[in-house]
């Protein structure tokens, strides 16, 4: 029986040919592996968890029509990232709830950072505007450039680098071990 | 540095999926979707044939394609027909000629030799 190969012990990129073959169960074991990173990305960038997992449904629905494009140059779970996040900005602006370019939103936990916060990124995500948390999502969890995140959100490329920076500090100063808490000087060099 | 290394940290905590517990009901989800869609899509494929061979019938049938073939065979037989008629009268001429058929055969034959001569003489000419 060492000949037989569920879809379970296949590679990602063994599964991704085989569903771009029409193989359905194949795609159900993708899904299966990588949902959560998916929901989880859409759940950071500021969706509330029903409509993270909407999307997410739509994100994976839509890289099954797209399956024969994933060549495995990357991992296809930051293929499918990039598609989800795509399909939730492009979401946030038809719906015109999201101005990129409005000033930062005051800081939601405010006051004394609790230890168990300052390991959670979850929570950390939650002490940033929602135009912060949405460039560092795409640029860090979607692992877009700064020049495509600006594209997707259309937005100048200065607005979203300064959004990404003032995250980043809000982050490092979250997500520092006890002793670190009074933060660091700020920086940041981003991804693109 | 430290920047870098907080950068490549956050990367890491990005990269790490995280934990729910509802994994296996979503991807069941997922995976309905696909096979509502693709029975939908399988549906949608046999309506469309069904339709395009109903308008392809109608469209014979009003463009009068099978009465203007039915015309063109019936037309085709006629003339056929004519053209045996015609090669029997040929036939029938000849043999009513006052020489017999040996005549016609070495008539025939000399005209052979004759093309013969000349594509002999031709060939000698341009040689």
């Amino acid at each position: 029986m060492a000949g037989v190969r569920t879809p379970a012990s296949l590679h990602d990129v063994e599964l991704a040919a085989l569903a771009a073959a029409g193989d359905r169960p194949a795609f159900g074991e993708l899904v299966r592996r990588h949902g959560s990173a998916v929901r989880g990305l859409l759940r950071r960038m500021g969706a509330e968890p029903s409509l993270a997992d909407d999307i997410a449904q739509d994100a994976f629905l839509a890289a099954f029509e797209r399956v024969s494009e994933f060549r495995g140059e990357g991992t296809f779970s930051a293929w499918v990232r990039k598609i989800a996040a795509r399909l939730y900005v492009r979401r946030w602006r038809k719906e015109s709830r999201f101005d990129v370019e409005a000033e930062e939103l005051e800081d939601s936990h405010g006051g004394e950072i609790s230890a168990a916060a300052r390991i959670d990124l979850d929570e950390a995500m939650k002490s940033l505007s929602p135009a912060e948390r949405m460039c560092v999502s795409l640029c860090y969890g979607a692992g877009v450039s700064h020049a495509e995140a600006a594209e997707a959100l259309n937005a100048p490329l200065g607005t979203v680098k300064s959004h990404v920076k003032r995250g980043l500090d809000k982050l490092r100063l979250r997500l520092a071990p006890p002793e670190g808490a009074t933060g660091e000087p700020a920086g940041s060099k981003g991804h693109g | 540095m430290a920047e870098l290394d907080f950068e490549m940290k956050l990367d890491r905590m990005f990269n790490e999926p995280p934990v729910m517990m509802d994994a296996e009901a979503f991807a069941r989800l997922v995976e309905m979707r696909l096979d509502r869609g693709w029975n939908l899509r399988q549906v949608g494929i046999g309506a469309a044939g069904l339709v395009a061979g109903l308008v392809g019938v109608s469209q014979l049938l009003g463009s009068r394609l099978l009465f203007d073939a039915g015309e063109a065979t019936q037309r085709n037989a006629v003339a056929f027909t004519s053209s045996v008629n015609g090669l029997v009268q040929t036939s029938e001429n000849i043999s009513a000629l006052p020489f017999g058929g040996e005549v016609l055969w070495l008539a025939a034959a000399l005209g052979v030799m004759a093309l013969a001569f000349a594509v002999t003489r031709a060939v000698e000419e341009f040689q």
